[in-house]
């Protein structure tokens, strides 16, 4: 039983003009497949000034298990293509993996290692190496962008 | 060299010619120079002695062969002589050499011996080779046969394997082969024959030719030789396959001796010595050297070399040329910064026991389970969750209080005075500012008399200095004046004091004040004196003559510009007697501008100056004779003891003594804790010295302290409340200060003993002059700080705890750039830091750090509340921010995204920004400029106008509030599913019961009406919803009245047509009875819908009982289009449903035009309506009822008579009341969902346990009847849980309004509900759209002048209890209103229920009563919940004593706890302003005049005066009487004044609220539609003040036909 928090992390030069920037799908209870499905549509507008800090996707899955509890079951991030049109993105998930006990613990107690601060350590995959985490599958995403006006300044997309 | 290879030249031109055996030798030779010109080029420094040997000998073979010179011939003869001769000279020659040789290399040094061998092995085989050849003869034919140059190669080769394989050959060898060679000599000539050696000199003579070439070519290109050495190699084998073993020999391994070694290289080899260079050799001469870090430049860390490896490469690079660019200033060589970062790029092993960065740290969490709203400070499941803050209550001081004598003020005054003056003295501002201007004078003078004016630094800084100074001097004045008016006081105080302590003849405080006199130098004082006046007379004129020059100079300028004007008015006014034409204009802009001349600026005078500064020293100095003062107070003063005071004073102590304190302490306004109270001592204060550990759970967001006093033992009064910021994080127990926090009270004390109490004025003279008003105050110390935890963490909460998924990052900068944003309080420290630090402002590592010092140092007070996260960030950008932010576009997605009102639901947003209007914004413009700003034009009252913005602003906060809570969608927003069709279930079950129905009969008798699907709203646009109203049927429409018919019979003409028509039936069949014709003429009425300015008609029925059964359709469209829930809910409009009466009237004028043709003219004349609101409609889904026609209380020309005789089945029903009614279905299509109301906990201050009793008590209620709503608790105006008992109390109703009607108790309640009634109606729905009731006390509503019913209904039975009537408030279910409260009374044992927002009452047993069901009832001590079966008041009982039929909310084992109302003790009532009334009811009337004859733009509205008057007088008499019983006078009475017109009118009364309304009353009616050509209107106001300004507005339209 898996849901997702989504959040869009921009430079200063954006701005947020409707939409959520981020948000919680719902939680789906996958019967048939290994895939929860979520369709979760995320719409928003922005208007930039610059290309800094093109907008990043960050994913955290979510397990909720059987006494409704929930549990981090994977982080990913990607960037928001910079091409328009329609594009089907792969998010590579992973967790933290903690030590035997918290291992041990998690099996039978359920909740697991989480990142003190997830933002930071999704924003800047220059530290990560130091985690020792466990692959988390795959977020699945599809995303359709519209650019407007990048031509003016001299942005080829 | 150079010119051995010229002498060689020189040889072989003169060899050209000469026979073959010379050209050999001379190759010989050649080749062996060769050889040795290789040899000897590397070895620069070689041996001359082969050289010189060599030469020798080539000059021996050269000499013998030159006087031996013969002319070349093929003679055999000669050529065997010479061949001999050769031969012979050839061994001779080779002994002599090998002679020499063997000497020479026995006398020479190791090292040449290579040399020489080689010559010596040249020599040897060249012999052989000749030997050789004349031997082989086999190899002399192939030589024939095979090219002559491949030949020559090859022997050429051949020599030169040889030399190669007999490289080591030792001498003795040499010697060997000399004796082969010699002994093979002898019997070589016998054998050799003629022939064969004729053909081998031909050969040999070729040879030589091609030798000859070969030299020339070899001498020019040497390098092809080298080519042959290399060739020859792949040669070895064969070369190895001839040479014998004789040619090996064993050679000793030669080794050179390492010291020859180091002497040999020392030759050719520079070892750079290690000693440290001179800086003198570095630099450029004479130039000291520079260091440009001892200058303060910054220069990188250099790489790290050894000290002795530098000093090698200087002393190199010195040897080069040039080598001085290598060395910087500072004599070190040039070296970039140090390439190694500090850091390693690679990160470090990867180790688990090893410390993981912060951001990193993983946090095993328990799996959590989420909540809604999570408003704690953390989840509850983290381990972190204990926070304490620590509250230290010192003590308390009061520095005013009501028991304060007379000298305890002026004590506290001057201990007020004297803190003050001691805070300055620590401060001594004077003095530092004094030594400041010290030490810019000096400043100024030294860098005239030092620098002088010459240097640019001194000019620049001087002006900069006098600046300083006149500011500085102007601060040190201010200081020194206010120095001194502080003693001044303190003295006065004093003084003041001890007459008071004379006057009253005890003291009550231990107060003294000393004075000390500090003795000082008379005249040195003096001096300085004069010296610092001088110094300032100096200055002033200085600064005065720089003004004065400033002055001039603009004075200057103002007169140039002056002169120039002058001159073109001079111009102009030739050029205006040229044209006249534009006289007129310049004229005007000439007046504009005339200008007056400037005047010139006045020189200061010197004595002027002196006199001010004198002046001013005067004041705010000590003069020098004077002693300086230095005040010092001391509590060491005795007290007069209680027994020798007068009495008021010992009263005084006493009551002092009584008092006592203590203080509350509230966290997030709820009690925490409390101090024990003590005793105010006689000093007033009060020492607590407590320390209260507040763990908490939720995030502080205020602190408060309550200040109580108690009086004895009784009464407990709040003095003041203290609000403590909360403490920054940084504060912690161990280092918080303790702070003083100043509060007082505006409490009102009056004491009938010496206090002087506190908000009374009293003075200290005997005359009471000189009065002034104290208010209790005090200072309360305190300190509050974060506690430290066992292991010295703080217990401080995470500063940002942020409830979304997912928050924004901000923390993925290094620390430095944090800086900024973590709170901008240590700024002015970090700068500080740096400074003393002294960091360098070079180093691109500080370079961030060295900005943000920058930026707070250059602005000095002014700290940036920003920081710049992205420095670079400004010049990759597209567009500048103006532009970004100017974009209509993104301005307009951006509030259509924040939901603000006008644009919440603004649809497709135009893609190109010149689509876009300014308009659009003009409004929210204006509405974010005019929030404050009081619009009066739209109410007409002031009071309304604040009432109606403060209503607006509430309206705001709570709708932001709710906001946020409308974003919570259930399962059925989203999740549209259809049932599943299952067997028997209800529904849309294909098997269950639906099987049955196919049994059921096509058109059942009693159809009922199907559950229609609901629709989400969200999916709707316009057109999609329809109004559908039903109108069934009405009873007693009034009908018009037979005056009317009298009234035509003179005036043919405009005869009603309805008369026509019912007269000619009767002309045809004048049998049928009169009473039918005459029923039929009473009235046609039709009904109206009007909604949202469409209008929809029925056909037109007849008779006071018409039955229409007809449906209308409406089309609905929601305000911008928005079709949420939200926004429907706050739909204001409401479905005006009209019933009008069709008159028929004959347009022909003239009678004889009347038989052409039927020419006729509708007229509708209104009847009266009926309001139903759109949200009640949309919450009730359906509204199916018969209501009450709202007809005005006189219809000029109707009257409501009843026809007995037509319906009798109604006669039971209607004869209970009065009134016309009309039965009505209204619905919509497709039916909404009604938005649910919030659910949220409000927080509250009721008791916990109540709060639970009432939610169980709701429950179990619900659990019975679902249907039936109880109410308990409701939320007030600013957003609590109040338990509703609480709003009900006896109040008292205007004593006006009992007065009128002293006796009759009846006639006094219906005008209390008249009254409550005219307050203006406004349902919380439409308000705080869809959020919940709010519930206002009555004062409130009556300030607020609108409510909805609840407030009417609470405010109508607090009335009826006030005036001593049994009274409950009914919450029930009504038509059209839905959901409602009603206001239930007993009188005379029946039971009687009211409406509060009509003012109407009825019976229990009225089935018009619009109430129809009935929930609980309320009284002011309890809840019933309607227990019985049915809930419609006909069929229930009221008595509540039964508790089978009222569940009780307090009964035995919950008793009433005896909560105090929210409402206040009494109302109190403003008088109304009769004036204001008259002037709005000008100028309503004024403002409806203006819209009725704008709404009739095509025709000409004229105003019937005469008319206008009467009717104006009749109004007030409607008021009085209540629009009772006045309609036939008045009939009559108009009748006779305006005999001669027809006229049909109407009052309308309305409570006010705003004008609007009332244009949309008057409207509604539609008395501007008549078209007649000759119509008049006639229109009168009439405002009605009742007490706090609640105006009943009655208006009276009329419009008025001639009749002719």
């Amino acid at each position: 039983r898996l849901f997702c928090k989504w959040g869009l992390h921009t430079g200063g030069a954006w701005k947020l003009l409707s939409g959520l920037g981020s948000g919680q799908t719902q939680v789906d209870d996958p019967q048939v497949d290994d895939v929860a499905y979520w369709c979760h549509p995320v719409d928003v507008h922005f208007a930039t000034k610059g290309l800094q800090g093109w907008p990043k996707l960050h994913l955290q899955v979510w397990h909720q298990d059987g006494l409704g509890r929930s549990e981090v079951l994977g982080y990913g991030f990607c960037h928001v293509p910079a091409t328009p049109g329609c594009h089907a993105l792969a998010c590579v998930t992973w967790r933290p993996r903690g030590t035997w006990w918290e291992r041990l613990s998690q099996r039978f107690v359920g909740g697991g290692p989480q990142l003190r601060s997830p933002e930071a350590v999704a924003a800047s995959a220059a530290d990560r190496f130091r985690l020792r985490t466990e692959a988390a599958g795959t977020v699945h995403l599809q995303l359709g962008v519209i650019l407007r006006h990048f031509g003016r300044y001299g942005v080829e997309c | 060299m150079s010119s051995s290879e010229e002498s060689q030249m020189i040889i072989m031109k003169e060899f050209l010619d000469e026979d073959p055996a010379q050209v050999e030798m001379l190759r010989r030779t050649l080749t062996a120079r060769r050889h040795r010109r290789q040899k000897t080029l590397p070895e620069a420094a070689g041996p001359p002695e082969p050289r010189a040997e060599e030469r020798s000998r080539a000059s021996m073979a050269a000499a013998p062969g030159a006087p031996r010179d013969l002319p070349p011939g093929p003679s055999t003869l000669r050529t065997d002589f010479a061949e001999f001769s050769v031969r012979e000279r050839m061994r001779e020659k080779l002994k002599a050499a090998k002679s020499k040789a063997e000497i020479s290399l026995l006398q020479e040094d190791p090292s040449p011996r290579p040399r020489c061998l080689k010559s010596v092995k040249e020599r040897k085989t060249e012999v052989r080779l000749d030997e050789a050849s004349d031997n082989d003869k086999s190899r002399e034919m192939q030589e024939e046969e095979s090219h002559l140059s491949s030949k020559t190669k090859f022997r050429d080769s051949v020599k030169k394997l040889k030399q190669k394989s007999t490289f080591q050959n030792d001498f003795p060898s040499a010697e060997e082969a000399y004796n082969f060679f010699t002994f093979s000599f002898d019997p070589e000539p016998e054998n050799v024959k003629a022939r064969a050696r004729k053909r081998n000199e031909l050969n040999e003579e070729e040879e030589a030719e091609e030798e000859c070439v070969e030299t020339h070519e070899g001498e020019e290109e040497e390098e092809e030789m080298d080519e042959d050495v290399r060739l020859v190699k792949d040669d070895d084998l064969f070369v190895i396959g001839q040479t014998a073993e004789d040619f090996l020999v064993m050679k000793p391994a030669d080794c050179e001796s390492y010291s020859e070694q180091l002497k040999k290289e020392k030759e050719f080899l520079f070892t750079p010595s290690m000693l440290a260079v001179p800086a003198s050799e570095k630099i450029p001469r004479n130039l000291q050297p520079r260091y440009l870090e001892d200058e303060g430049l910054y220069t990188g860390e250099r790489p790290f070399v050894s000290q002795s490896n530098q000093n090698i490469l200087e002393n190199r690079i010195l040897r080069q040329e040039q080598g001085k660019e290598w060395f910087g200033d500072d004599g070190r060589v040039l070296a970039l910064p140090n390439p190694i970062k500090q850091s390693s790029t690679r990160p470090p092993v990867f180790l688990l026991e090893e410390g993981v960065a912060p951001e990193l740290e993983t946090v095993y969490q328990k799996a959590i389970k989420m909540t809604a709203a999570n408003q704690c400070l953390v989840g509850p499941g983290d381990v972190q969750g204990l926070f304490q803050l620590d509250i230290d209550i010192s003590g308390l001081i009061f520095t005013h209080h009501p028991c304060f004598s007379r000298e305890h003020v002026l004590a506290a005054k001057l201990a007020q005075l004297y803190d003050q003056y001691l805070a300055r003295k620590q401060k001594n501002l004077t003095k530092l500012l004094t030594d400041k201007l010290h030490a810019l004078r000096n400043a100024v003078q030294c860098t005239i008399d030092g620098g002088g004016p010459g240097t640019p630094v001194a000019q620049q800084s001087i002006p900069e200095y006098k600046i300083e100074i006149r500011q500085t001097r102007r601060l040190r004045d201010a200081e020194q004046e206010k120095d001194r008016m502080l003693l001044k006081t303190i003295i006065k105080v004093w003084k003041q004091i001890k007459s008071l302590r004379d006057f009253q003849q005890f003291t009550n405080t231990p107060m003294k004040l000393y004075l000390r006199k500090e003795e000082v130098d008379q005249r040195l004082v003096e001096k300085e004196y004069e010296a610092e006046i001088q110094a300032e007379i100096h200055e002033l004129l200085e600064e005065y003559m720089e003004e004065y020059e400033r002055k001039m100079e603009e004075y200057k300028i103002e007169l140039q510009e002056w002169k120039s004007w002058k001159k073109a008015q001079k111009s102009k006014k030739k050029k205006k007697k040229k044209d006249v034409h534009e006289e007129e204009s310049l004229e005007d802009c000439d007046l504009g501008e005339e200008r007056v001349k400037p005047i010139p600026p006045k020189m200061a005078n010197s004595l002027e100056i002196e006199q001010q500064v004198r002046e001013k020293a005067d004041n705010c100095r000590r003069k020098p004779g004077e002693p300086a003062l230095i005040p010092e107070l001391i509590l060491s003063g005795s007290i007069t003891p209680t027994e020798l005071c007068p009495r008021a004073e010992v009263l005084r102590r006493e009551d002092v003594k009584k008092r006592s304190a203590f203080i509350k302490v509230l966290f997030n306004s709820k009690e925490v804790s409390r101090t024990v109270t003590r005793p105010i001592s006689s000093d007033f204060r009060v020492h607590f010295g407590q320390i209260f550990n507040l763990q908490i759970f939720n995030w502080p967001e205020s602190l408060k302290l309550q200040i109580f006093e108690t009086m004895g033992m009784s009464s407990t009064t709040l003095l003041a409340e203290v609000f403590i910021p909360v403490p920054e994080t940084t504060i912690l127990t161990g280092n918080a200060p303790i702070e003083e926090i100043e509060f007082s009270s505006n409490q009102r004390v009056m004491l009938d003993h010496e206090g002087v109490g506190s908000g009374v004025s009293f003075s200290f003279e005997a005359d009471g002059s000189n009065k002034m008003t104290l208010m209790t105050s005090g200072k309360v110390s305190n300190s509050v700080s974060w506690a430290v935890g066992e292991k010295g963490i703080p217990l401080i909460p995470p500063v940002s705890q942020q409830n979304t998924g997912i928050p924004s990052t901000l923390k993925n900068t290094d620390a430095i750039a944090s800086i900024g944003t973590s709170g901008l309080t240590d700024m002015k420290k970090l700068a500080k830091w740096a400074a003393e630090a002294k960091l360098d402002p070079n180093d691109p590592n500080n370079a961030a750090l060295m900005q943000l010092i920058m930026v707070t140092t250059s602005g000095e007070a002014h700290v940036p509340d920003f920081f710049r996260l992205e420095q670079l960030q400004q010049e990759f950008n597209f567009v500048s921010d103006e532009e970004f932010n100017r974009s209509k576009r993104f301005r307009l997605l951006q509030l259509r995204n924040g939901e603000v009102a006008e644009f919440r639901n603004y649809k497709q947003v135009p893609l190109h920004e010149r689509e876009i209007s300014e308009k659009i914004f003009q409004e929210y413009d204006k509405r974010l400029q005019e929030r404050d700003v009081i619009d009066s034009k739209n109410y007409l009252d002031a009071h309304r106008a604040v009432v109606a913005s403060y209503l607006q602003k509430v309206r705001e906060s709570v709708i932001n509030r709710f906001l946020t809570a409308k974003h919570h969608f259930l399962l059925s927003d989203l999740v549209n599913e259809e049932e599943m069709p299952s067997l028997g279930s209800e529904g849309p079950g294909i098997l269950g019961l639906s099987l049955f129905k196919l049994a059921e009969p096509k058109r059942p008798l009693k159809p009922r009406r199907k559950e229609r699907k609901k629709v989400t709203a969200q999916n709707l646009s316009d057109g999609d919803i329809k109004l559908l109203v039903n109108i069934v049927r009405a009873y007693d429409i009034p009908v018009r009245k037979q005056v009317m018919s009298k009234l035509h019979q003179p005036s043919k003409s405009s005869r009603s047509f309805n008369e026509l028509f019912a007269a000619s039936p009767s002309a045809q069949s004048p049998a049928d009875s009169p009473d039918w014709a005459f029923n039929q003429v009473l009235v046609r009425p039709f009904v109206e819908v009007s909604f949202q300015r469409t209008v929809c008609r029925t056909t037109t029925a007849e008779g006071p009982n018409p039955n229409w059964n007809e449906e209308l359709e409406l089309p609905f469209r929601a305000p911008n289009g928005d079709y949420s829930t939200h926004s429907l809910q706050s739909v204001k409009d409401e479905i005006f449903i009209n019933v009008f009466d069709e008159v028929l009237l004959d347009a022909v004028e003239d009678d004889h035009e009347r038989g052409n043709g039927i020419c006729t003219r509708v007229e509708r004349r209104w009847l009266g309506c009926v309001k139903i609101p759109f949200t009640t409609v949309y919450f009730q889904a359906r509204i199916d009822g018969t209501f009450k026609v709202n007809i005005p209380p006189v219809l000029l020309g109707y009257s409501k008579e009843k026809n007995l005789g037509i319906e009798r089945g109604y006669d039971s029903v209607r004869n209970l009341s009065e009134g016309s009614y009309i039965t009505l279905f209204i619905t919509i299509e497709p039916q909404l969902i009604p938005g649910e109301p919030v659910r949220e906990k409000f927080d509250t201050q009721e008791d916990e346990k109540l709060l639970q009793a009432a939610e169980k008590y709701e429950a179990e209620c619900i659990s019975m009847f679902p249907s039936r709503q109880c109410l308990t608790t409701v939320i007030d105006l600013s957003g609590k849980t109040v338990f509703i008992t609480r709003y009900i109390k006896p109040l008292n109703p205007p004593q006006e309004l009992l007065d009128a009607v002293p006796n009759s108790s009846q006639t006094a309640a219906e005008l209390v509900a008249r009254y409550v009634a005219l307050i203006p109606f406004l349902p919380d729905s439409v308000s705080f759209a869809g959020i919940c009731d709010l519930w206002s006390t009555s004062d409130q509503f009556l300030y607020l002048l609108a409510g909805d019913e609840e407030e009417h209904a609470v405010l109508l039975c607090n009335y009826f209890l006030g005036m001593g009537k049994k009274a409950w408030l009914i919450i029930g279910n009504a038509i059209p209103e839905g959901p409602t409260a009603y206001v239930l009374t007993l009188e005379q044992s029946q039971y009687v229920i009211w409406n509060p927002s009509t003012g109407c009452f009825y019976g229990q047993y009225d089935t018009f009563c619009p109430l129809q069901n009935v929930y609980c009832l309320i009284s002011c001590d309890n809840i019933w919940f309607n227990m019985q079966e049915y809930d419609s008041p006909v069929r229930i009982n009221f008595d509540i004593s039964r508790t089978k039929h009222w569940k009780s909310f307090f009964s035995r084992s919950l008793p009433y706890p005896g909560l105090h109302s929210v409402q206040p003790e009494e109302l109190v009532y403003q008088h109304s302003d009769k004036a204001a009334a008259v002037e709005l009811q000008a100028r309503i009337e004024k403002i409806l005049k203006d819209k009725i004859m704008e709404w009739r733009p095509r025709h000409l509205t004229r105003w019937n005066r005469y008319c206008t008057s009467t009717l104006r007088n009749f109004l007030p008499l409607l008021e009085q009487n209540q629009g009772k019983n006045v309609e036939d006078d008045h009939q009559a009475e108009l009748q006779k004044q305006l005999g001669d017109y027809r006229v049909s009118g109407f009052p309308i009364h309305m409570p006010f609220s705003e004008v609007r309304p009332l244009i949309e009353a008057v409207h509604s009616t539609g008395v501007h539609t008549i078209d007649i050509s000759n119509v008049e209107f006639a229109l009168a106001v009439y405002i009605h003040a009742y007490p706090q300004n609640i105006l009943s507005v009655w208006i009276y339209v009329a419009s008025l036909v001639r009749n002719r």
